[in-house]
């Protein structure tokens, strides 16, 4: 792995991967839903629909026309800690491809027809999102545990904040966070690292960022308070979510909560699915996940079941995160979900396209490419008291949404 | 298996990086090895999909599959899972109408010790009759999950109404009533039918080597349960699309209406055709610049999204659009679909456009050609419902095709009048 840092500040991550006749690159812009108020949320989704829309010297469909025409595809998008644009193209097409890219980082124009068209396209994502009972019963269940914290909105937004962004906002956020020394690029595929690395610093190695330092990230503080949250829905299913509070990407209680959520979620094997659905058939899907998160996380358990299974399943689901507050895990579970964890890990890197996400997100949330040997050591170095110390921290609290016919909500709440 | 013909395009055939042997059981075997990896990947595919049910049994090569995980008399449930998982790998099945197929991914050397595994699932499932009625629960809630999602119970109808009462028109998933009607007996019956070694393929890929792949294929796939004989699965004739068939549903939640539109394509027989098809589906609606998109989606802006889709099978392919649109452009909508679609059996397309489209295809197959198990999927897709070596002929097809051939191609398959169409209303 090659790894250097421009002039202007830009951070450059190469590796080279013979095998196939493929080049992945993304590049990384560290600020994403984190970076919003309630009144701008999904200014990023939004900036990043528009973005490949329009530079000063291309239109949107010369953009299209220019990535189409050689097979390549271009993505843009913003998630909780970070805004990306994601290409993949054979060799011999990468340079032109990451001109492209650079361009539309730079110099994009964000014209107005297209900031209406992609205005309207969000807001019609999220009606269509109310179609899904799982994305409604999480999304009020993350509204109920963040509050006013960036983190608990849809990454969309909402249908007032996307009728109220305005170029402007669009413009403001772009200059701000859009800058060589707040970004990241990383290059993996067929391409030797020192080729990759002289291409994006003819790309972007000119561009300057601006004298004033970014904007400190400050994020409000939440304080744990147990919740219940319910909807009417005419479904066949009942959904259940139950989720805590939980530490960052940086908090001690890290890997053990990664180890938990695996132990209870992750898999064909594992406890939830083992109990609920192997055992008690009350459950097609049923799981667990803890996602890494620059500020506070979240660690969920649900399930989805018949209606008149849902007082069962809800017991069930709360007495499994109950039953781990007494310390049941064995040092043979322990290992098994370690096992898991880091098989599944190094699964997890198979493509360019996933090594290049995988590291240059670590860069991007102030973990440094090192993370990558770290991970896996400190999960390795898990002990059942981390895990107890954990428990006690986490499982405190819990919000709990439920969705589903009316007869059934009203007697759980 | 049947020799299929196919029309020699003028581009070298690319050779088969793979090697395929038959074993004396009869039984298939795939191997490809690939030395920069430390994964291995064992995908075994199975005829045994929902076209091999009898007419009584919809539902039952889905529920099979889910009982395959559930032991043998050597394995009780669960252990399988264990072994799988707490090597650090994974394990999955998936059932449509031509297949069901089950795979293990894993750390290379975990594969010896847990391939072994996997046959005695699935030559010994043992489908205990408790366990059948729990499991069918877990399908009951599949079903009720699928029925709350308005993009499933659009395709079903979809898919209904074009291939009317063929086998690929039924949801793989059967209904409640239809599941409760059967027995442990019967599904063992359907087992040890279908899950003989002429219906199999053995797919390895990754950091294994041939000699070691075929040691131990043989050793674990040994046993065959014994042949059974359970009612065969219909062989209705390819369906035809008689002039346009319209379904409307009205569905409560629904926030945005939307309109699908399904041709008939070839079978495998016909694979030319079908990356034809292909060619014609990214033309329309794949990426900003192609013709729907760029016409409905961005400069008329008269719908949300458009996506199409082309599923070969081996009977019968599948060109399906979904539009997501407001009620009220759904007539607007479709008259420009049904014009387009004329115009490219009326008019050649442009040497330009065509190169977009092959580049664009080629590419696509190289990037999912990338891990060991992208590749099993492909051989092993390809080997059950014809021979495993035409998956890599589909770059060649492609590249063969001219704006003429391309033409005659649309004229022959996409109907501006005979085709379905559902529309999905809020209620």
């Amino acid at each position: 792995m090659h790894r250097t840092t421009l002039t202007n500040g830009l951070t450059v991550i190469a590796i080279e991967n013979p095998v196939a006749d493929i080049v992945a690159a993304r590049l990384f812009i560290r600020a994403g839903q984190c970076r919003e108020t309630a009144e701008q949320a999904g200014l990023f989704s939004l900036l990043m629909s528009v973005l490949t829309k329009g530079t000063q010297r291309r239109s949107s469909l010369e953009i299209a026309e220019a990535v189409e025409s050689i097979g390549a595809s271009l993505g843009a998008d913003a998630a909780s800690d970070y805004s990306i644009l994601s290409l993949k193209t054979v060799s011999s097409d990468f340079e032109a491809m990451l001109n492209l890219a650079a361009e539309i980082l730079r110099e994009p124009s964000f014209p107005t027809a297209e900031l209406e068209l992609e205005r309207r396209l969000t807001l019609q994502g999220l009606r269509s999102m109310q179609e899904q009972p799982f994305a409604v019963a999480f999304n009020q269940l993350r509204e109920a545990m963040y509050a006013e914290h960036p983190y608990a909105l849809s990454s969309l937004g909402t249908a007032e904040s996307i009728q109220a962004l305005s170029r402007d906002d669009l413009l403001a956020a772009h200059q701000t966070y859009f800058r060589p020394d707040n970004m990241i690029v990383t290059v993996v595929g067929r391409i030797v690292p020192q080729q990759a690395i002289a291409l994006v610093e003819k790309a972007l190695g000119d561009w300057q960022h601006p004298a004033s330092p970014l904007p400190a990230l400050t994020l409000p503080a939440l304080t744990p308070k147990s919740q219940r949250r319910v909807t009417v829905q005419d479904t066949q299913q009942a959904i259940i979510i139950l989720g805590y509070l939980a530490g960052s990407v940086k908090h001690p209680d890290y890997a053990a909560l990664k180890l938990l959520s695996t132990y209870l979620g992750n898999g064909l094997s594992s406890r939830l699915f083992v109990e609920l659905r192997e055992k008690q058939g009350l459950a097609y899907d049923v799981s667990a996940f803890y996602p890494t998160r620059l500020s506070t996380s979240q660690f969920v358990a649900y399930i989805g079941t018949a209606p008149g299974n849902s007082a069962i399943a809800l017991t069930g689901l709360c007495s499994e995160l109950d039953r781990l507050r007494t310390g049941v895990l064995t040092p043979a579970e322990l290992q098994v979900a370690k096992n898991k964890l880091l098989g599944q890990y190094a699964l997890g890197k198979q493509t360019n396209g996933q090594i290049a996400q995988l590291l240059g997100w670590y860069e991007a949330i102030g973990l440094g490419t090192d993370f990558d040997q770290r991970f896996p050591a400190d999960i390795s170095a898990v002990t059942l008291e981390t895990i107890e110390a954990a428990v006690q921290h986490c499982f405190v609290e819990p919000y709990l949404s439920i969705l589903g016919p009316a007869d059934i909500v009203e007697s759980l709440y | 298996m049947n020799v299929l013909e196919f029309p020699a395009p003028e581009f070298p055939s690319p050779a088969f990086p793979a090697q395929v042997v038959r074993l004396d059981s009869g039984l298939t075997v795939v191997h490809q090895a690939i030395e920069a990896t430390p994964v291995a990947v064992a995908d075994v595919w199975v005829r045994a999909g929902a076209i091999a049910e009898p007419a009584e049994w919809p539902g039952m090569a889905h529920f099979l599959e889910h009982m395959i995980f559930k032991g043998t008399e050597r394995l009780p449930p669960g252990v399988f899972d264990q072994e799988i998982e707490s090597r650090g790998g994974l394990t999955n099945a998936a059932t449509s109408h031509d297949y069901a197929h089950f795979y293990i991914t894993l750390e290379a050397a975990a594969l010896p010790q847990t391939l072994p595994y996997l046959a005695e699932l699935l030559l010994h499932a043992a489908i205990p009759a408790d366990e059948f009625v729990r499991e069918r629960a877990v399908v009951l809630e599949e079903i009720r999950q699928a029925d709350d999602d308005p993009n499933w119970l659009g395709f079903q109808a979809l898919s209904a109404l074009t291939y009317q009462q063929h086998a690929y028109g039924r949801s793989v998933l059967g209904t409640p009533a239809q599941l409760n009607s059967r027995s442990p007996e019967e599904m063992r019956c359907f087992h040890q039918t279908h899950y003989q070694p002429e219906n199999m393929t053995v797919v390895v890929t990754g950091g294994i080597s041939l000699a070691e792949t075929l040691e131990l294929v043989q050793q674990s796939f040994s046993h065959f349960p014994p042949r059974s004989d359970c009612l065969p699965g219909e062989s209705a004739q390819p369906p035809v699309i008689k002039g346009m068939q319209r379904q409307v549903l009205s569905l409560p939640r629904l926030e945005q209406g939307r309109l699908l539109m399904a041709w008939l394509g070839p079978g495998i027989d016909r694979l030319s055709d079908a990356c034809g098809l292909d060619l014609l589906t990214v033309l329309l609606c794949e990426g900003r610049s192609s013709r729907l998109v760029r016409e409905l989606r961005e400069e008329r802006q008269w719908v949300q999204a458009i996506s199409g889709s082309f599923s070969l099978q081996k009977g019968c392919s599948l060109l399906s659009l979904t539009i997501w649109l407001e009620t009220h452009q759904v007539e607007r909508v479709e008259a420009t679909v049904r014009d387009r679609l004329t115009e490219l059996a009326t008019q050649p397309i442009s040497p330009a456009e065509l190169a977009r489209c092959q580049r664009l295809l080629c590419n696509d197959y190289a990037f999912s050609t990338e891990t060991p198990g992208q590749l099993a999927g492909l051989y092993g897709y390809y080997g059950t419902i014809a021979q495993s070596h035409l998956a890599v002929q589909y770059p060649r097809f492609i590249q063969a095709y001219t704006p003429e051939s391309l033409q005659q191609l649309a004229a022959s398959y996409l109907s501006a009048e005979r085709y379905a169409a559902v529309e999905l209303r809020p209620d």
